[in-house]
């Protein structure tokens, strides 16, 4: 009987004990919420050297590699430049392993970064830099920048300005990707009569109507769709030289230059018809297929980045380049376009920060970007890279060469990193499409949105 | 001496008793402790998340009400909350209405009928993203099945994917494919409606409609009760057809947000946002409109719902 109610008691104290196991796995939890808060105080480059100086056993092993993970997104089949990137480094000096890891979107970088856990370095899009970095997820680089004097002005600035939240530098900008081009259908200007490309919104609006043709009711052929491949809530502005917030928190994304963005694109609906674009368009063939409607010719002209057609816009290929068209009044907006980096950033609990921004610095160093470049076939953020003659003078990469020229001007740009972008971006869009459906005048649009998101940038300002 | 003799009788049952409840609890502990540390303790975190502003990565910061307030006055939240309405008005009770007829139509007599009822079931099997993938080609307004149906009978052919006004009702139609369960559980609610109420309704000259109305109906009404109340529950919570649906658009609320629904929008909140506590507040309302609703269900099912020949 006794031995019986000590099985018992054993079995209870069991049975206790995986409740307290699970009770200190939530604690866990909680604990890693506090770690945030001091992270923000040991964010100090020297405390975290300290730190590892104490954990290695310095006297017996001067030379104890240290161990870094570099999260990034690509996956396996594109992951070939950056690991090649990662292992030149490995090779070239014996204090630091890196170990990439591929296919880490954001939210497995979220997860991992808000549960205690993160990667020593990793690389993300440029937009979730803002809110991350605003719930203190992201270490900021101001510290490192200025105890090694770090050049940044090397950056392409319209790639290095979205790497800024409140006025700090939270990530490094690896290759951009650009929309500054127009692509078109080479044989369906011919079959037109049209012998050059368009210089100004104005001639491009004549041209797609050139180039659109009709079976009846239906189209058959479309000159330009303004929201092909999707509504593009920052091209457009950028190439009618708006703004979305100015240097006193308020949100310009109703002003004229904006408007006018959205009204020209209106244009198109207006002159092909609302339910004759929808309809067509859900027929064409998919992107980056055989199929793609730019390839057939369903599609004469698009807004064009330097992953589009690699190959196809040789000069003895099927597609043209071009600049993308300026507005006829506004001469100086020539060669405007957007920026879209990828960044590169050490999350705020990161365990070798030091190391990480080693690497970090390899791995933006314009040698490395202008490698990275030649195997991934993308632009450099990189202002020297940009000219380096191991790109402009490759044959190999002739394709990319009016995207290195083009980089450089000074019109391009992008959408101003900030707490509430997710927000701003979403709201963006979703009265941008009313405006192109005709539900409300592109004014109302961009009234709307600012009216919405105001109070969030009033918030974060404070 | 007997009064000692029973007390101890009765302290040994009470001990076997007691030991019965331990065992037991020991045997269902895995379910128990998986119900608190995974269910209970992340239900009750979201109700404090609600009432705090939270990121994920900083501390949550006590706001009380602020993210109930924020919801009344967000006109996305109306929205996604009309979308999800039309969904489960029109949609659930549409499915109910097909369900019924097709378990009533595979419940007659014909040759075949097991072949059938496999048949009608199959398309339930597959899974969620590869039925929308395949009706998102199906609903093509240039080149869908659907739409040259509707050519050829000179029919007006929408745009599904893509008008606003027409996402949704695309979406019940695709819905009608994965009844396959309702119409089971149909099925042997009707096989289970005794024969002899026919009979008797036959001998006093009833017509098929007036033992439908009048028999069946009232018969399979708990069944229906239970199905009404599931769905109910489910379409509050429709999520993945209306998400691989809206990727077709490039945006996460499909065209003009027509297909932006509760938990679409609950998830756009918390995971593209980072707005935890928003979120949560989002996730209690569901639970309290849901609650209501299916509170008003049971209410209402008094009138309605018969068991064993009784109200």
């Amino acid at each position: 009987m006794k031995l019986k109610a000590l099985h018992l008691m054993l079995t209870l104290v069991f049975a206790v004990s995986v409740v307290l196991a699970g009770c200190s796995g939530g604690t866990g939890g909680s604990q890693g919420n506090s770690g945030t808060q001091t992270s923000g105080n040991t964010n100090s480059s020297s405390n975290s050297n300290t730190s590892t100086n104490t954990n290695t056993p310095a006297p017996e092993k001067p030379k104890e590699k240290v161990k870094i993970t570099f999260w990034h997104v690509w996956s396996d089949k594109d992951s070939g430049p950056i690991n090649e990137r990662v292992a030149a480094f490995n090779e070239m000096q014996d204090e630091i392993i890196v170990e990439a890891l591929g296919n880490q979107d954001a939210t497995k970088q979220l997860t991992a970064i808000s549960g205690g856990n993160p990667p020593d370095i990793a690389l993300t899009y440029w937009n979730n830099i803002g809110p991350w970095a605003d719930a203190g997820a992201v270490l900021s680089l101001e510290e490192f920048i200025a105890r090694d004097n770090y050049d940044l002005a090397q950056y392409v600035p319209a790639a290095l300005e979205r790497m800024v939240v409140n006025g700090e530098h939270y990530a490094l900008p690896l290759s951009m990707s650009m929309a500054s081009t127009l692509m078109y259908n080479k044989k369906a200007f011919a079959d037109a009569g049209i012998t050059a490309p368009p210089e100004t919104l104005e001639q491009m609006f004549e041209y797609a109507k050139q180039l659109t043709k009709r079976d009846g009711s239906n189209i058959t052929q479309i000159g330009f769709i303004p929201d092909y491949p999707w509504i593009d809530n920052v091209f457009w502005p950028v190439i009618f030289g708006g703004s979305w917030v100015d240097e006193n928190g308020k949100l310009t994304a109703n002003q004229p230059a904006n408007v006018a963005s959205i009204a020209y694109q209106r244009k198109f609906y207006e002159e092909f018809g609302d339910d004759q674009i929808a309809k067509f368009r859900s027929g064409m063939g998919q992107r980056g297929t055989p199929q793609d409607p730019l390839l057939t010719g369903q599609l004469a002209m698009m807004i064009g980045w330097e992953y589009n057609f690699a190959e196809e816009r040789a000069d003895d290929g099927p597609i043209g380049i071009a600049p993308f068209p300026y507005p006829e009044a506004n001469p100086e907006l020539k060669g405007g376009g957007m920026v879209s980096p990828r960044a590169v950033f050490i999350p705020a609990k990161a365990k070798n920060a030091d190391a990480a921004w080693e690497f970090m610095k390899y791995l933006l160093g314009v040698d490395s970007q202008v490698e990275f470049a030649i195997a991934s076939k993308t632009i450099p953020s990189v202002l020297p890279a940009l000219d380096d003659e191991r790109l402009t003078k490759n044959e190999a990469m002739k394709t990319m060469w009016d995207f290195y020229e083009r980089a450089k001007s000074e019109n391009l740009q992008g959408f101003p990193n900030s707490t509430y972008i997710n927000e701003y971006l979403q709201a963006l869009s979703e009265e941008t499409e009313k405006a192109l459906k005709g539900t409300i005048s592109a004014q109302e649009a961009m009234d709307n949105v600012v009216k919405k998101i105001q109070p969030l940038a009033d918030e974060a300002n404070k | 001496m007997a009064h000692s003799k029973l007390n101890t009788n009765m302290a040994g049952i009470r001990k076997r008793e007691r030991k019965a409840l331990l065992t037991g609890l020991l045997f269902t502990s895995p379910w128990i402790l998986g119900f608190l540390i995974f269910q209970a303790y992340p239900i009750l975190m979201s109700m404090y998340y609600s009432l705090t502003e939270y990121n994920l990565f900083s501390p949550p910061e006590w706001v009380g009400l602020k993210n109930y307030a924020k919801l009344f006055v967000d006109e996305k939240f109306y929205l996604s909350l009309y979308n999800t309405i039309f969904i489960v008005v029109f949609g659930l009770i549409p499915h109910l209405i097909f369900a019924l007829t097709m378990a009533l139509l595979l419940n007659t007599n014909v040759k075949g009928q097991a072949l059938y009822r496999t048949i009608y079931f199959l398309p339930t099997l597959v899974p969620a993203v590869a039925g929308s993938l395949l009706w998102m080609w199906l609903l093509n307004a240039q080149y869908g099945v659907i739409n040259q149906i509707l050519g050829y009978l000179g029919l007006y052919q929408p745009n599904w994917l893509v008008d606003a006004d027409w996402t949704k009702p695309a979406i019940v139609l695709m819905g009608f494919w994965g009844t396959g369960t309702t119409t089971v559980m149909y099925l042997a609610a009707l096989q289970d409606v005794p024969k002899v109420y026919y009979e008797a309704a036959s001998i006093d000259g009833a017509n098929l409609w007036r033992k439908f109305w009048h028999i069946t109906m009232p018969a399979i009404s708990p069944v229906t009760l239970f199905l009404l109340i599931m769905g109910l529950i489910d379409g509050f919570q429709y999520f993945t057809q209306g998400f691989i649906f809206a990727e077709a658009s490039q945006s996460i609320g499909g065209p003009e947000n027509s297909l932006l629904f509760y938990a679409i929008y609950l998830y756009q909140v918390a995971f593209s946002f980072l707005n935890m506590g928003h979120a949560s507040a989002m996730a209690w309302m569901l639970f309290v409109f849901v609650l209501a609703l299916t509170l008003l269900i049971f209410k209402t099912s008094a009138k309605w719902v018969y068991y064993g020949g009784e109200k």
